[in-house]
């Protein structure tokens, strides 16, 4: 592992939360923004710093839950929204759209997140099932994800066209991704989903190693295999879920940000998850920050932007000459 | 009288309807090299895999130390055997040492965070040595030769401090010289440290050479188990491969060489 690059990568980050706030189609000092009742400092307090906060708890939750994937399916191309949870949590949240619940379980948990981390965990009993009864390995089960991802998507689809048009408009908008805030709800909603998620990963990783290792291998070095990857299924689906819920899916964060930190750090999964939040938090943090001021006054969905940005990505890796490591 | 290291009784293994083991029954003492022999797909790492509580769908018992193998964790297992796979994932970004440090896994807490002490670094450079290793360790693990490569994952099971050691076809696909170098460093981690050796290997010359018991297997049977010298016999060997064998002994040779005679010119 590289010395000085997670300081670094911990250096951006807080630099991104600290001073990207300020920028935007209209940018903001800071005595406007220290003095209370400003415009200034309700757009900084209220609109600003609440965004880039929840653009980057979700950069972070997803980059981590990505390299979690990477390792447990041993392919370098394994995402949670690659892999069709993120279109199982889309399909759960249109899903509840449509039927118009609008019930919400303790402390903020709307139905929409309910349905949508229903989704997600049934998406990933489904990939996991199909993939594990076939044992062909990852080619079987990036195969699976692929036809769940479709099949959610057809249903998020016929969901929408049989909608009102209000609905359908939530619907679309939301399928978009997005992360617009007013306040700091949505932070605190997602934020436990990154905590659940970083602990997971931090503590478990000397047995993300052993896993990209192989199973064999991690369970001869006496890893129990098939609790632990219940484990990492379970904590994944549900972080996806509680973020796929407040920011609609959010794409390919997950599959960049291992690859580019692992050039960075290395494969060992200590650094690499720590190298993974912050990189990851950070660079949705910029993308965002493009989205809302590249067609100021207008506003992309950031969703658009990263599938955008990492579909490039993406074909770079599969045309690159050198096959790919970890 | 302490039990057998190994006792088996009765194991059966039947996968997606194929028997693949059939009623084998064998022990093995603490200290044994026991080589595993027989023909492609007689089932030799099938009972290795078993043994080693790999392979937990099999039928009859296996006692490891008296208690069944199946009663045991995981981790519990690992304190005991270290593995050396064949087929190993052959596109590590790992160093050597990153990968033989993951050894350690089964000696530590799971949840611990710094749980690194001396005590690790001292087995791990250790083993590095022992293996011949030590120039490796800073090596990606997919830029290593065939034989090197042997090497660093005979030190990784090493760095796992175990009492048993298994070997799955450990010199396929490697050239003589590494053949010659990866046997004898595992006959010096029998002799020298008492681990007991188990290792799978198609070629009875290898077996002949280093392991003082071997168990042949035939069709998922045992065609016969015993010291090494009692297959030094043309008979025992075409019984066990199917076809004719003939010994070559030299001056100085305390085991003969074998070969079969359809590949005698």
């Amino acid at each position: 592992m590289k010395r000085g690059v997670l300081p670094v990568l911990l250096v951006l980050s807080v630099l991104a939360l600290v001073v990207i706030p300020f920028v935007g189609m209209q940018t903001l000092s800071w005595r406007d923004v220290l003095q209370s009742g400003s415009p200034e400092s309700k757009i900084f307090w209220e609109l600003r710093l609440p965004r880039v906060c929840l653009a980057w708890v979700t950069g972070a939750t997803l980059s981590v839950c990505g390299t979690i994937f990477q390792a447990l399916f041993r392919t370098p191309l394994a995402s949670p929204d690659m892999l069709g949870v993120s279109s199982g949590a889309a399909f759960g949240a249109v899903l509840s759209i449509r039927l118009g619940f609008t019930f919400t379980l303790f402390s903020g948990l709307s139905g929409l997140s309910a349905f949508s981390f229903l989704g997600a965990g049934l998406t990933t009993a489904l990939i996991y099932a199909v993939a594990s009864w076939r044992r062909e390995g990852v080619s079987s089960l990036l195969l699976t994800g692929i036809a769940f991802s479709f099949l959610f998507s057809s249903l998020t689809l016929l969901l929408q066209y049989s909608g009102n048009y209000v609905d359908s408009f939530r619907m679309a908008r939301w399928t978009m991704g997005s992360i617009q805030t007013v306040g700091f709800s949505p932070v605190w909603t997602t934020l436990p989903a990154l905590f659940l998620i970083f602990i997971v990963a931090f503590l478990r990783a000397p047995e993300l190693d052993l896993f990209l290792c192989g199973e064999e291998l991690a369970e001869s070095r006496g890893v129990s295999i098939k609790r632990l990857r219940r484990v990492f299924f379970i904590s994944v689906s549900l972080a996806v879920a509680l973020n796929v819920s407040v920011c609609g899916p959010i794409g390919f964060i997950g599959l960049m940000a291992p690859h580019i930190c692992r050039r960075l750090v290395g494969p060992v999964h200590r650094p690499l998850v720590v190298a993974s939040a912050l990189f990851g938090g950070t660079f949705l943090t910029l993308c965002d920050t493009a989205a809302r001021t590249f067609w100021a006054p207008a506003e992309l969905p950031v969703g658009a932007l990263t599938a955008l940005m990492g579909s490039i990505f993406f074909l770079w890796l599969l045309l690159r000459r050198e096959p790919q490591r970890f | 009288m302490t039990s057998p290291l190994f006792e088996v009784c009765g194991l059966g293994l039947t996968l997606g309807g194929c028997p693949i083991l059939d009623d084998l029954s064998f022990s093995l003492q603490q200290g044994s090299f026991l080589a595993i022999v027989g023909p492609n797909g007689a089932g030799k790492s099938s009972l290795l895999r078993c043994l080693g509580g790999l392979q937990r769908k099999f039928s009859g018992t296996v006692l490891l130390e008296g208690r069944p193998i199946l009663s045991l964790s995981a981790r519990q297992i690992a304190r005991r055997i270290a593995w050396v796979h064949q087929n190993g994932d052959r596109d590590l970004g790992f160093t050597v040492e990153e990968f033989a440090r993951m050894s350690r896994y089964p000696w530590k807490d799971p949840f611990s965070v710094a749980g690194w002490t001396r005590e690790d670094s001292r087995i791990l450079a250790d083993a590095l040595r022992v293996a011949g290793a030590e120039a490796l360790a800073s090596r990606p693990m997919n830029s290593l030769s065939g034989g090197e490569r042997q090497r660093a994952l005979i030190a990784a099971a090493l760095t796992q401090s175990t009492d048993v050691l298994f070997l799955d076809e450990p010199l396929t696909y490697l050239d003589y010289l590494y053949q010659a170098d990866i046997l004898e460093l595992a006959e010096r981690i029998n002799r020298e440290r008492g681990v007991t050796v188990l290792m799978v290997t198609h070629d009875i010359n290898t077996a002949l050479a280093s392991a003082d018991r071997i168990l042949a297997l035939r069709k998922g049977r045992i065609c016969k188990e015993g010291p090494s010298r009692d297959f030094c016999d043309p008979l025992v060997l075409e019984d066990v491969f199917g076809t004719e064998f003939r010994l070559f002994e030299a001056p100085g040779q305390t085991v003969p060489h074998v070969a079969p005679a359809r590949m005698l010119r």
